[in-house]
């Protein structure tokens, strides 16, 4: 189904998953307005937006089937299969940490659904973000995204925490914008496009001039806070704890999704030409932030923190993708953040339900004895966990194995060693956690006991643990779709770039 | 028995039947009440036996390539295939794994009194593991299963391992995982490198080792990578710091597995991967000596180390660790002999090894200690147990006549053409192996009987026979008469032999392989 961007009708055919949610999401908005009480109207409200969810893949489902693609030049949004596989993947995540805070957000007595109206409108950003076929829609996602993120990591008021959480990720995230937005600037200087595509087409026909290499720079180091690279992550760690654990789980996995589908994008069809200038430079980044990030988490003692610094040395992984810039690289993005989120929302899922009420933070050594009160749920931790580390079995291995194996293709063997001897640290603080609740005893007789686990959140929980166990045995269908998405967004991008 | 074999089709489903049948076991001792949990491992163990027999003449010696091939596509995009298939090199360590398996369930009868169903489950996929590192022919399975194999490890030592085992169970797992990281770097590099030159992207064993010529460029790193994860396993020295703790620390059928199986990946996979994909830098001279130093080192520091060790369980862990460097030493040695050697003292270390564990177990369940000081005089209150202890002290020592002597007897003589030196010094164990172990007979079983605890011991019980006769008429099978197993295991040392011997520096080469042995 061709659609000509540059009509009215063909832009709102192409913006339909977003302008859904965005529907839905004012909808959900009046709704909360008269209710917004009790604690029903909390889960009422929760359970009104996965239906916007669930509303928004259907109709980027219907795009997909119908073979939505763009007549002529793709304006202001894609219309390819990496978007919509992006799509579905984002949505994936928010359906899935909506269903995690649907008893949780009562639990610590967060009384106020405009949560969900809030995390449906940074899905819209991230949707966005990720599917941005120029750099004014990227930067629009960017901001809608971000600024929805800053509030649900405060949401929790009452906790000091929280709030310090949210201004610190403001107030980085701030300055990490001004970057991004001096780069597009510079960018725009050089070029006079905004268009991916464009920008790509003019730099492989001109050489290279200070401005295009300084704004491509400076966007690069946005991306890179927002995906907390090593040397721009230091915020992930107070922030990933201090935020709710639903929230950072939706950071975790969403948010850095999205910035790493969006990167994709943006050095694949603006600056290919450039190709020999930013490898070198996300070649570093990956090498730094999966040495720093697996070293530092070492170190920690609070679950959430050591998550954090995992999630920078698995954004250092992702890197490796990025470097291979190749329909496996595009291919493995897609496989090891399916693999990633899946497993990183199951972890904080079971996290969540561990939190005590108003309680500061998990420590490892509260997870001791785990397995005698709660088997299940501690051996799927122990699940997750093992797909972190990426052991042989579940989803995780394969999802570094495709990583690896797109960089070697590439000739790039270093890249794949570090990747490797990242992981043989990252056993270092994996394997504590399944040791503290599998194999040491409780520490006293009340410990666990106040354990909730809604049943939403144990049957999402549940799903995600399954899923990486049978995609870790049986990845073909994952592989073969995301092959097949993948190709598209660089055959998509060639031609237009060689008129 | 070999065309009724034939008739059933034996070849086509038994590696599938023996891989399978214990994950199906898994979920029945789950679903069934906790008494039930050893009779349905012992059931499946016992089944596994019966059929896994048959291998021993469907197997057919006179042809050196895989048999039992199976090949099922598993990720076809990427050229990864469910590819299995057994030749002599993994023939008598499939058939060892099956065999243990009932005396392992046997061996934990009543030494697993507590959490009964998740021990049988994990031995199991322990069971499962072991035979799928053995029998895969595709690489990419093959790391599968030789990671997979970690996880019921480390919860069989964690659990229900004794005072150290948390400490232990870590030591084991991160050793071995981080051991065999730069292996998956390897593999992948491998089929990339050699799918840029043929056209066909795939990890099947077979074809990699047909285009191993096209890897030559980057021998020597590859070698290193798989070197590394294998020689952690086996343990080589310097790596072997983690197999004391873990064998000490593991329950009896931790130890078990971990000796008879565990301990011979490590040296299947040098002789299956790593030294035929990478001959030339494999067998060079300097690479050579290296390793055959480092098999020499560890022979004779580990039995040096063996003798003062007051702990028993930790003075037969390092009797492995100079045992498996006989193995190394024979596979470095490049005949014919010393090759076959090396995969009977494969076989010969597991069954003394084994039965020691074993024995030591039944030992610890009567007096709850491992400390040879606390013992002393038992013959005379148990004096079966003495007997069958003795007999496999003398096993493990290498006496002629037993298991122990035939394999380090070829792979001395094989590897004395390229390493007289180290060969000579390696002999000199001989009289370090038979004091550690004698010295330990004599404190445990004789002397005076100090302890009146000791006096109330009580002599093995029938099950304990059960699982000890069947090994030590194995002892005595392979000692009078090997010519059965060497017969297996020729073609596929012939094979390996005329696959390496081109590469083989020229020094090497005046001394040609001449028979397999004068043994039969």
């Amino acid at each position: 189904m061709p659609v000509d961007l540059s009509t009215p009708v063909g832009a709102l055919v192409a913006l339909l998953p977003e302008l859904v949610l965005t529907a839905w999401a004012l909808v959900v908005l009046l709704v909360v307005a008269w209710r917004h009480r009790t604690a029903r109207d909390s889960r009422f409200v929760g359970l009104l937006s996965i239906v916007g969810y669930v509303l928004a893949l259907l109709a980027t489902t219907w795009l997909a089937w119908r073979g939505a693609h763009a007549d002529g030049l793709s304006q202001m949004i894609a219309l390819d299969g990496f978007r919509f596989a992006s799509d579905a993947l984002l949505l994936w995540i928010a359906g899935a940490v909506a269903v995690l805070s649907l008893r949780w957000l009562e639990r610590q007595g967060i009384l106020a659904p405009e949560y969900y109206v809030l995390l449906m409108l940074a899905t819209v950003g991230m949707m966005l973000l990720a599917g941005a076929a120029d750099l004014i829609t990227l930067f629009l996602g960017l901001e809608v995204m971000s600024i929805s993120v800053y509030v649900l990591a405060g949401y929790d008021r009452t906790r000091r925490a929280s709030a310090e959480a949210a201004l610190k990720y403001f107030l980085i995230g701030s300055f990490a914008t001004g970057f991004l937005l001096y780069g597009i600037a510079l960018i725009y200087g050089a070029t006079g496009q905004f268009n991916l595509t464009l920008i790509g087409a003019q730099f492989a026909a001109t050489e290279p001039s200070l401005m295009a290499k300084l704004g491509m720079g400076l966007l690069l180091i946005g991306f890179g806070f927002k995906v907390a690279a090593v040397p721009f992550h230091a915020w992930a760690p107070d922030v990933y704890e201090g935020a709710p654990t639903p929230v950072t789980a939706y950071m975790a996995s969403g948010v850095k999704a999205a910035a790493f589908l969006a990167l994709a994008r943006v050095l694949a069809e603006a600056f290919p030409a450039y190709v020999d200038l930013w490898r070198p430079i996300v070649w570093g980044l990956a090498i730094v932030t999966i040495l720093v990030g697996n070293l530092v988490a070492l170190a920690q003692t609070s679950i959430k923190r050591m998550l954090a610094y995992s999630a920078v040395a698995h954004a250092g992984y992702l890197f490796l993708a990025l470097w291979a810039h190749s329909d496996e690289g595009t291919a493995a993005v897609l496989v090891y953040l399916l693999a990633y989120s899946v497993t990183t929302v199951a972890a904080f899922g079971i996290l969540a339900s561990i939190e005590r009420a108003g309680a500061r933070t998990v420590l490892i050594t509260d997870l001791e004895g785990l397995y005698s009160v709660r088997p299940f749920a501690s051996l799927g931790l122990s699940v997750c966990m093992l797909s972190l580390l990426g052991f042989p079995g579940t989803f995780g291995f394969i999802g570094k194995w495709y990583l690896i194996s797109a960089t070697l293709a590439q000739g790039e063997v270093v890249l794949a060693v570090v990747a490797m001897i990242g992981s043989g640290i990252s056993i270092g603080y994996y394997l504590p956690i399944v040791l503290a609740m599998t194999l040491k005893p409780t520490r006293t007789r009340q410990a666990h006991q106040t354990i909730r686990f809604p049943r939403p959140a144990k049957l999402a929980v549940a799903i995600c643990v399954v899923a990486i166990l049978v995609l870790g045995i049986w990845p073909n269908t994952v592989l073969d779709f995301a092959t097949q998405e993948a190709v598209q967004l660089r055959r998509i991008a060639t031609p237009v770039m060689t008129r | 028995m070999t065309s009724f074999l034939a008739s059933i089709g034996y070849e086509h489903w038994i590696l599938q039947v023996l891989l399978g049948l214990p994950l199906l076991g898994m979920p029945l001792i789950l679903v069934f009440p906790r008494h039930m949990a050893r009779w349905i491992a012992l059931t499946v163990a016992l089944t596994e036996l019966v059929l896994g027999l048959g291998i021993w003449w469907a197997f057919d010696p006179s042809n050196p390539a895989l048999q039992f091939v199976t090949d099922v596509d598993w990720i076809g995009r990427f050229g990864i295939g469910y590819r299995v298939g057994i030749d002599g090199l993994s023939v008598l360590m499939v058939l060892l794994s099956v065999i243990m398996m009932p005396l392992v369930v046997w061996g934990s009868w009543r030494g697993i009194d507590q959490k009964q169903r998740g021990f049988y489950t994990l031995l199991l996929a322990l069971k499962t593991g072991m035979l799928g590192v053995f029998v895969s022919t595709d690489l990419f399975l093959f790391y599968f299963f030789w990671e997979l194999l970690l996880i019921p490890m480390y919860f069989l030592i964690g659990i229900w391992g004794s005072n150290n085992r948390l400490y232990a169970a870590t030591k084991f797992v991160i050793y071995t995982f981080v051991g065999s990281l730069l292996m998956l770097v390897a593999i992948v590099w491998m089929v990339w490198t050699v799918g840029k030159g043929t056209g066909t992207y795939s990890f099947a064993y077979e074809h990699l080792l047909e285009h191993a010529a096209l890897m030559q460029p980057w021998a020597g790193w590859l070698f290193v990578a798989f070197a590394l994860a294998f020689a952690v396993k086996v343990p080589l020295f310097p790596f072997h710091t983690w197999l004391p703790d873990a064998h000490t620390e593991a329950p009896t059928a931790g130890s078990v597995d971990l000796a008879v199986i565990l301990l011979k990946m490590g040296t299947y996979g040098f002789l299956r991967f790593a030294i035929p994909f990478f001959p030339t830098f494999a067998l060079s001279e300097t690479v050579g000596l290296v390793m055959a130093t480092l098999a020499v080192t560890g022979i004779v520091y580990a039995a040096l180390v063996a003798m003062v060790q007051p702990d028993l369980k930790r003075l037969v862990a390092y009797s492995s660790v100079s045992h498996l460097g006989f193995v190394m030493l024979g596979i470095w040695g490049s005949t014919v002999e010393s090759v076959q050697g090396a995969i009977l003292v494969m076989v010969s270390h597991g069954l003394s090894t084994g039965a020691l564990f074993f024995l030591i177990g039944m030992l610890y369940e009567r007096r709850h200690t491992r400390n040879i000081a606390d013992f002393g005089g038992l013959a005379k209150a148990a004096p079966l147990m003495a007997a069958a202890f003795t007999i496999t002290a003398f096993s493990s020592i290498g006496l002629p006549g037993l298991n122990g002597f035939i394999g380090e007897f070829l792979v001395l003589i094989g590897a004395f053409g390229r390493y007289p030196v180290l060969v000579g010094v390696a002999t000199t164990v001989v009289v370090f192996s038979a004091a550690y172990m004698l010295w330990a007979t004599q404190r445990v079983f004789f002397n005076r009987m100090t302890n009146p605890l000791n006096e109330a011991i009580g002599d093995l019980t029938r099950r304990e026979l059960a699982v000890l006769v069947p090994l030590i008429l194995a002892m005595f099978w392979i000692g009078l008469y090997p010519g059965p197993l060497l017969r297996r295991t020729e073609g596929a040392a012939r094979r390996y032999i005329e696959m390496v011997q081109p590469h083989l520096p020229a020094a090497a080469m005046q001394h040609p392989a001449t028979g397999a042995g004068g043994s039969h």
